[in-house]
């Protein structure tokens, strides 16, 4: 493993998605890499930041409503 | 009515209208209902819903969306890319770091409404929904090596544009220290919606 392997593959460390070979080369070039280690850190913060900017709001009661109008007719929205 | 708040969150980021994202989310659960038949019991609903979604949205509303030119987030990805092989050495806080504490939630939203929408939807399924990259293969209905591109340089133009906007704000000064935190500034501020 090296940093610009590291590099590639940042966002599937950070998501858990790496299988286990790699999962282990990653974490065993951490520990001796300070440089990677700190980007790894800032990955996970950058995405803590895109989660928690992505707000959430519930859908309109307005939408329920409609779908569940259309669901009970839909034949009628679907050609309409 | 299952995930209906996850799916107009993301047909809200998606059309970025409100109005639209109302349609959008109607029109998903109307061929939801009537394609019931097709959905194979024991897969994953969730993404069955998001996979109609995202077909939805591609027949019904990406011709509308206006997308600014690929040039401008070629430009930020190469400043990006320059920038990393700059930081190589990276020893004092780098200026990412420093400016990452400045990015407020409008920062956010602005830099993901700017995406091209094959990267802020791969974006929009990993990081608002939580999709694994499989079920995200599934929902985009491409494979796995294309999910994670996507991911990769949606990642990094949100990134980047975050990162533009948050300078943009002018509470940083190079070489000085923010002058007032986001935490301070997000008091003042009353959310956009």
């Amino acid at each position: 493993m090296n940093c610009s392997r590291v590099r590639e593959i940042i966002f599937l460390y950070t998501d858990n998605e790496l299988g286990e070979e790699l999962l282990v080369s990653v974490q065993e070039h951490v520990v001796v890499c300070p440089q990677c280690a700190r980007r790894i850190d800032y990955t996970r913060r950058l995405l803590t930041v895109v989660r928690k900017g992505c707000t959430r709001t519930r859908a309109p009661e307005s939408l329920r409503k409609r779908i569940l109008t259309s669901l009970r007719h839909p034949e009628v929205e679907w050609e309409g | 009515m299952p995930f209906v708040d996850s799916l107009y969150n993301t047909a809200y980021r998606m059309t970025r209208n409100a109005q639209d994202a109302e349609d959008l989310v109607q029109e998903t659960y109307l061929k939801a209902y009537r394609y019931y038949d097709k959905f194979e019991e024991g897969t994953n609903f969730k993404a069955w819903l998001f996979k109609i979604l995202k077909n939805t949205f591609i027949n019904n509303y990406r011709k509308k969306q206006q997308t600014p030119p690929q040039s401008d987030f070629a430009e930020i990805e190469d400043a990006f890319e320059s920038r990393l092989s700059s930081d190589v050495t990276g020893q004092m806080k780098s200026p990412e770091e420093e400016i990452l504490e400045d990015v407020l939630d409008e920062d956010v939203q602005r830099a993901l409404d700017d995406l091209p929408p094959d990267y802020r939807m791969a974006v929009l399924l990993a990081d608002l929904e939580g999709f694994s990259y499989k079920e995200i293969a599934g929902i985009l209905e491409l494979p796995l090596g294309t999910v994670m591109s996507r991911l990769y340089r949606g990642r990094k133009l949100l990134e980047s544009a975050m990162l533009t906007y948050a300078k943009e704000h002018g509470y940083l000064r190079s070489g000085e220290p923010s002058k007032m935190r986001s935490s301070e500034l997000r008091e003042g501020s009353k959310e956009q919606k």
